[in-house]
């Protein structure tokens, strides 16, 4: 068994989404843009416009090679130092998607080109390659909350020294595979997202996003303080109705939190129950701390939200301000909900959360090194 | 060197059965009518998983390379009228979520992994990393259809599960993972695969080995 997790700093950072890097996301978030736009969800087979927001360069109809992987390279050029996927230099890989949008490109065109990319391992293998990385490559994938897995995971291969530094890598490129799912359950309609606001009916939008954090034990300016997991097994599709998942994720981080001034990166999708309980749960351990969530412009961009938007709050915080719930108007399920922008001279930690299928969640708190 | 005990270990390898057969099979060993919706992973993991009495502070960790095939197949034939059941069923960890969903087990951590050469490396680096006393360490493949085909989904069935502790108290073996920086066949050279572990399981066979560069695994039977 390993000792209680020390704090862990971040050497470097980086996000991409439809709006660009995390700091051209960030202005973008400041300015209350949307990177939501309409798109057939079963793209050149048409069907129902639903809003998507997609990177520039990547198509939604996937291609051989995969169209993400020029986006990708423009983000990984950024990742400083070398030999990453070494013994001592391990890489984590979290993503829900990897290359499935090559199965639906597959399975409609016949093209066998496809499958090169389209189970996880196949995609992570050739992405690893196309990178210049080793063989240390460890892959999470658990929906919505990947991105926490890989970095609970490098943090405790750190605190252990068995590396000197860790690579946590994520990306979620949308598809018809993935979009057409969430279509089928409802939950992508014709509606933007209006995360924690109290309206009839909710909505989400997905996005592409990818990321990355580099970890090390004594270097950078930023510290991922405390993190935490609960996965509730009550319903694929539904959280305990007492909110009682959400309590037990964030309950660990309260000994973290005592003293601290902190704003609260929720994960805000835009599902109405899932918002209401997250909104209630945050007010009523934390009243007072201002809320937001960004998938109302930058769509949920799935097993990647967790480190897409943990370098948005970063880049946040060195920036001094941070953006409100874009896309949402009162009434909220919270009064601690912000819409507008805030200045964070008042603060020195952010929580950051995120939920998935089959009640799990995670959050964890980062703060100046 | 990171260590642990096997104190549990259960196992299942139906080999080309087909899911309808493992459904007839498990109809008693999950609750009433659930069967129905799982997938034949769920139920061979859930089956595994059971006689361990999981709690909430148990550590899982999951490995599958493929996952739920036979639903990513059912998923994508069921375009353009996307089914929302298959849709929800096809995303990993689905399996393990089955499982518990239908017993209302929660559970603290759970880590789901992917990969293929090193997969079981990696996922004991995490299962042996863990904090919590005992942590449940769970795994396997179902046969695809058009996917294996198209290799592109496992040839065989399988699941295990086994309990790990810190302690060594009614253990079945000890387990080690440790840095080893002999000299080693290449990262193309070697592999030790889910199914390779599996069937050292299977066959509670020792082993001291490389499991992935600069990696040894030793199990040792008691």
């Amino acid at each position: 068994m390993s000792a209680p997790l020390p704090s862990i700093r971040i050497a470097a950072f980086g996000a991409l989404t439809a709006f660009g890097d995390e700091s051209a996301t960030l202005a973008a978030l400041l300015d209350g843009r949307r990177a939501l736009a309409p798109v057939a969800v079963l793209g050149r087979d048409g069907g129902d416009l639903v809003p998507l927001a997609l990177c520039p360069g990547h198509g939604y109809d996937e291609t051989v090679p995969p169209g993400w992987l020029a986006p990708l390279r423009a983000l990984t050029a950024r990742i400083p130092g070398e030999g990453w996927g070494s013994p001592r230099r391990p890489v984590f890989v979290t993503s829900s998607n990897f290359g499935v949008g090559s199965l639906y490109a597959f399975r409609r065109t016949g093209d066998a080109g496809h499958l090169d990319f389209g189970t996880p391992f196949r995609c992570v293998d050739w992405l690893a390659e196309q990178l210049g990385w080793g063989p240390n490559v460890t892959t999470f994938s658990h929906a919505c909350v990947s991105a926490h897995l890989g970095l609970l995971q490098a943090s405790r291969v750190l605190a252990a020294n068995l590396a000197d530094e860790a690579l946590v890598f994520t990306f979620d490129f949308l598809s018809p595979f993935v979009a057409g799912g969430f279509h089928a359950l409802k939950i992508l309609n014709a509606d933007l997202p209006t995360p924690y606001q109290d309206r009839a009916t909710g909505s989400i939008g997905l996005g592409d996003g990818a990321g990355f954090v580099v970890l090390t034990r004594d270097r950078g300016d930023f510290s991922l303080v405390s993190q935490s997991l609960h996965n509730e097994m009550h319903h694929f599709t539904a959280n305990q109705a007492d909110g009682s998942g959400f309590d037990a994720c964030l309950t660990p981080l309260l000994t973290a939190t005592a003293g601290r001034r902190f704003w609260l990166k929720g994960h805000g999708t835009g599902t109405l129950e899932a918002g209401r309980l997250e909104a209630g749960v945050l007010a009523r351990h934390f009243p007072g701390s201002p809320l937001v969530a960004w998938k109302g412009s930058l769509g949920h961009t799935l097993g990647s939200c967790g480190l897409v938007e943990l370098a948005i709050a970063a880049a946040a915080i060195r920036n001094g301000r941070a953006p409100g719930t874009v896309g949402s108007t009162g009434p909220t399920f919270s009064p601690d909900v912000a819409l507008e922008p805030f200045d964070l001279g008042a603060f020195d930690s952010v929580i950051c959360t995120s939920n998935a299928f089959g009640g799990a969640h995670a959050a964890l708190l980062l703060s100046h090194a | 060197m990171l260590e642990r005990w096997i104190t549990a270990l259960h196992t299942d390898d139906p080999g080309l059965e087909e899911p309808a057969v493992t459904r007839d099979r498990f109809k008693d060993r999950f609750p009433k009518n659930a069967t129905r919706r799982m997938t034949q992973l769920g139920m061979l993991v859930g089956s595994t998983l059971e006689p361990l009495a999981l709690t909430e502070n148990d550590t899982v960790v999951y490995a599958s390379g493929y996952a739920e095939t036979r639903a990513i197949e059912g998923y994508l034939d069921s375009f353009p009228g996307a089914s929302p059941t298959l849709f929800q069923t096809s995303i990993h960890p689905s399996a393990v979520q089955q499982a518990l969903i239908v017993r209302q087990q929660a559970v603290r951590q759970f880590f789901p992994l992917t990969g293929g050469a090193f997969l079981p490396a990696q996922a004991l680096q995490v299962a042996l990393l863990a904090e919590t006393p005992r942590v449940i360490f769970c795994g396997g493949e179902e046969r695809g259809t058009w996917l294996l085909e198209n290799q592109s989904a496992s040839d065989r069935a399988f699941a295990f599960a086994l309990a790990l502790s810190a302690s060594s108290e009614g253990a079945l073996a000890r387990m080690t993972l440790a840095p080893d920086d002999r000299p080693e066949p290449s990262a193309t050279d070697l592999h030790f695969t889910l199914p390779d572990f599996f069937d050292v399981l299977r066959g509670r066979r020792p082993f001291d080995g490389l499991v992935a560069p600069a990696l040894r695994l030793t199990i040792a039977w008691l």
